[in-house]
């Protein structure tokens, strides 16, 4: 029973944050691309610096951080469909989640905020997901099945 | 209900604690495999619901290790949370659906592509920080993708703008009132005379 008590209080506790701090992972680019605006980006440097830090510190105290850093080193990946996936994956999500006006973690915590706007985007979102189980699923095994 | 003092986080303070909980809670209470999965709100979402329709409904849709046996509840933990900060701050406020269509169709995209590229914005953080170089690759990528979006939503900002100068300048009233043809005065100077009124209809 720890995974689910364990990641509800983490969301819990980042959703009040990000509530207070208006943190989000795609207007931090978009703010400083557009405006020159670093408050967001802040908030996403103080991630990656909270991620680096915090794997290289458990890994030596013996923490469970497996092969850390990771490089190559993935197992069970098929790495040919893996490079095609995280291009591909990485620009459309970026741009899309631009033009949605903000990462899904922001725009769940902008739905809970009561803007109806993002109640229709988490409808889209979680619909996105059922056609993601049944439809692109298949495709993506197609792909990965021709490149191997 | 006992009011509580207002709290203020910066986004970097907020930003660190995401970071050192989404190690800390793989490194010490077992969310792993797969590595640097401490926060994702394109997978957790989708091992949620993977694992409700599996157990509920019986397909087979199948979930990563960590969540095959119990739900990953982070999503359920944000929105509660996000309400509840909302709520304490006085920040809840319904307003209005806009571009309803729009929104729909690009967090249907957003799933999509999240999935193919299995991690959403924060998670690829946390794998580049983890130092997979597939990982470091997919957020390059991503960053480029945000950078193309944002030039996107400049072009059409300033068509939007030029649409809207177009309005001030010759009127959306008296265009429709009056033929194409027709001298438009500017609506910017004052009629000398005082006696006419202006096309937009304010003199």
């Amino acid at each position: 029973m720890t995974v689910p008590i364990v990641t509800l209080i983490f969301g819990f506790v980042i959703g009040y944050l990000g509530q207070r701090a208006r943190l989000c992972y795609i207007a931090g680019y978009r703010d400083f691309f557009l405006v020159r605006d670093t408050y967001v980006l802040k908030g996403m440097i103080g991630t990656a610096l909270g991620a680096v830090g915090g794997f290289a510190l458990f890994h030596l105290l013996g923490g469970n951080v497996p092969g850390f850093p990771m490089l190559l080193d993935t197992p069970g990946m098929n790495l040919q469909s893996a490079w095609l996936f995280a291009i591909v994956g990485g620009l459309g999500l970026g741009f899309f989640a631009t033009l949605s006006g903000g990462c899904p973690y922001r725009n769940h915590i902008m739905a809970c905020e009561g803007k109806k706007t993002f109640w229709v985007y988490a409808l889209g979102f979680w619909i996105g997901l059922v056609f993601f189980n049944v439809v692109t699923t298949r495709f993506l095994e197609m792909i990965v099945q021709a490149l191997r | 209900m006992h009011k509580l003092p207002p709290i203020k986080v910066s986004a970097f303070q907020a930003g660190l604690v995401m970071g050192l909980g989404a190690a800390l809670i793989q490194a010490y209470f077992q969310i792993i495999p797969p590595p640097a999965y401490g926060i994702c709100m394109v997978c957790h979402p989708k091992d949620l619901l993977n694992w409700l329709a599996d157990h509920l409904l019986g397909t087979s849709w199948g979930n990563v290790t960590v969540s095959v046996q119990a739900p990953v509840l982070t999503v359920v933990g944000i929105v509660v949370g996000a309400l509840v900060a909302a709520k304490q701050h006085g920040e809840f406020h319904l307003e209005a659906a806009r571009e309803p269509l729009y929104h729909f169709i690009t967090g249907f995209c957003v799933i999509n592509f999240g999935l193919v590229l299995g991690s959403c914005p924060i998670r690829i953080i946390i794998v580049a920080g983890y130092g997979s170089l597939i990982g470091i690759v997919g957020y390059a990528c991503l960053i480029v993708g945000a950078v193309a979006g944002s030039a996107w939503l400049r072009a059409r900002a300033r068509k939007q703008i030029r649409e809207r100068i177009a309005t001030v300048q010759y009127g959306e009233v008296t265009s429709r009132e009056r033929p194409k043809s027709a001298p438009v005065e500017s609506p910017t100077f004052a009629n000398p005379k005082g006696d006419e009124p202006s096309p937009s209809g304010k003199g």
